[in-house]
């Protein structure tokens, strides 16, 4: 879907072949979503097929040759895109999910320790990430630094759910310890 | 790589038989010269603890502290005030700056109770505020710089002098994405010259610019981060 749309948005700023589209698409994602050229050539041929591009000149010359424009009703379809926001239609299924929900069902799986090395690999990644943004020029490679971002917020996001998983385990077993009418008592550390 | 901080089996607890209350398990971890080193872990787990310690705040119940050389626990009260003005430098979430000085007074006080001239507190001071951007400001009162700005006053007094070994205790707490990520970049600086920090965080994202990552559980080191090599980034577009 978003090649579908990156290639309209290039071809809305000025008509180009494939080839040119393939790495343009590349560097306004930060340099980091490759895609392959058979798949901008069947983007391109859907979107010809849906009236959204036309080719330019001669419809004889090879593929990587032919040059495309976008169609005015490509132009309106693009910016319908661009004003509705993106929503998902139904959360993903994610791998992660599941294990945790897996692991507190079965009761003979050490969940803190899942959740710790969880945790850890995700810090690492995170870690990784932050160096390449250490690294970036901030304003040289916007694109990148927005996509490093987006990628960040995610693991973080995944670490702080990590965090909210050990907490309600921890207090669930705290709440079983304690006998009833005992207050908690926790000192910050 | 030089040590700057050693804890060897350190450990803290209050009070005495069955009230005893263990904040810190003993607990060995040491720091190099240029290393940025973040400790997570729940409220209650011991990171501050640790960081007092480290800091001359508090002295271990057992075990030994070693900062720059010296053996936190065997300094006398004033030893220990020399080693906080002139080697650890601290940085709060709360800024504790203080309201009725400027920028540079406030940066300058570390240096004017160790005894230093005014002129060269003063310059010592638009040094440091000046390595964290902040040169223009000297004169500005707290009152009238914005959160972040505030907090880069605070790591300037912290780092004033020369001190070569920052704590920070949730220092982008109260500060937006951006402004917090410029302060770890503050951070990450520092120990790029040399010098090292301890970050106390439980924010992933600003934990992310250390070198090393320590998670404490209950009052013990449990595990130990380091950067991945070469993550993938996104490599197919769907």
């Amino acid at each position: 879907m978003s090649v579908r749309y990156g290639l309209l948005a290039l071809l809305d700023e000025a008509p180009s072949h494939g080839y040119n589209l393939k790495t343009a698409f590349e560097r306004r994602t930060g340099g980091s979503w490759a895609i392959n050229i058979g798949q901008v050539y069947t983007t391109i041929q859907r979107l010809e097929r849906d009236g959204l591009v036309e080719s330019l000149g001669s419809s004889a010359g090879d593929d990587e040759r032919r040059e495309y424009r976008i169609t005015p009703a490509g132009r309106a379809q693009l910016a319908t895109w661009f004003e509705n926001p993106v929503v998902a239609e139904a959360p993903a299924r994610d791998e992660l999910t599941i294990k945790v929900l897996l692991a507190v069902a079965a009761g003979d799986v050490d969940v803190t320790a899942l959740l710790q090395r969880q945790r850890r690999a995700s810090i690492e990644q995170l870690q990784a990430y932050t160096r390449r943004k250490a690294k970036a020029d901030p304003k040289r490679d916007v694109a990148f630094l927005i996509l490093l971002d987006a990628l960040i917020f995610r693991t973080e996001a995944e670490i702080r759910w990590l965090d909210a998983c050990d907490a309600r385990i921890r207090s669930l077993a705290s709440a079983a310890a304690a006998p009833p009418t005992a207050g908690s008592k926790e000192t910050d550390g | 790589m030089t040590t700057l901080v050693e804890l060897d089996g350190a450990a803290r607890w209050f009070g005495a038989g069955h009230t005893q209350v263990t904040a810190l398990h003993p607990t060995s971890l040491t720091v190099g010269a240029g290393e940025l080193l973040a400790v997570m872990g729940p409220s209650g787990s011991g990171k501050t603890t640790l960081l007092s310690l480290v800091g001359g705040l508090d002295k271990p119940s057992a075990g030994r502290v070693v900062v720059d050389g010296q053996d936190v626990g065997s300094l006398k009260p004033r030893e220990l005030a020399i080693l906080r003005r002139r080697t650890v430098g601290y940085v709060f979430q709360d800024l504790n700056l203080l309201a009725g000085l400027t920028a540079r007074e406030n940066v300058a006080i570390p240096l004017e109770l160790d005894g230093r001239s005014i002129g060269e507190a003063r310059a010592a001071a638009n040094a440091a505020l000046e390595s964290v951007g902040l040169a223009s400001l000297g004169d500005r009162f707290p009152d009238d710089l914005s959160g972040g700005e505030q907090q880069r006053v605070a790591i300037a007094r912290a780092l004033v002098g020369g001190r070569r070994i920052l704590l920070a205790d949730e220092p982008t707490g109260a500060l937006d994405s951006m402004t917090g990520e410029s302060v770890m970049r503050l951070l990450r600086a520092h120990c790029d010259n040399g010098g090292t920090a301890i970050l106390v965080t439980h924010d992933a994202a600003h934990a992310a610019w250390a070198d090393r990552v320590v998670f404490l559980r209950d009052g013990r080191l449990v595990d130990e981060a380091h950067p991945a090599p070469n993550p993938e980034l996104a490599t197919t577009a769907p």
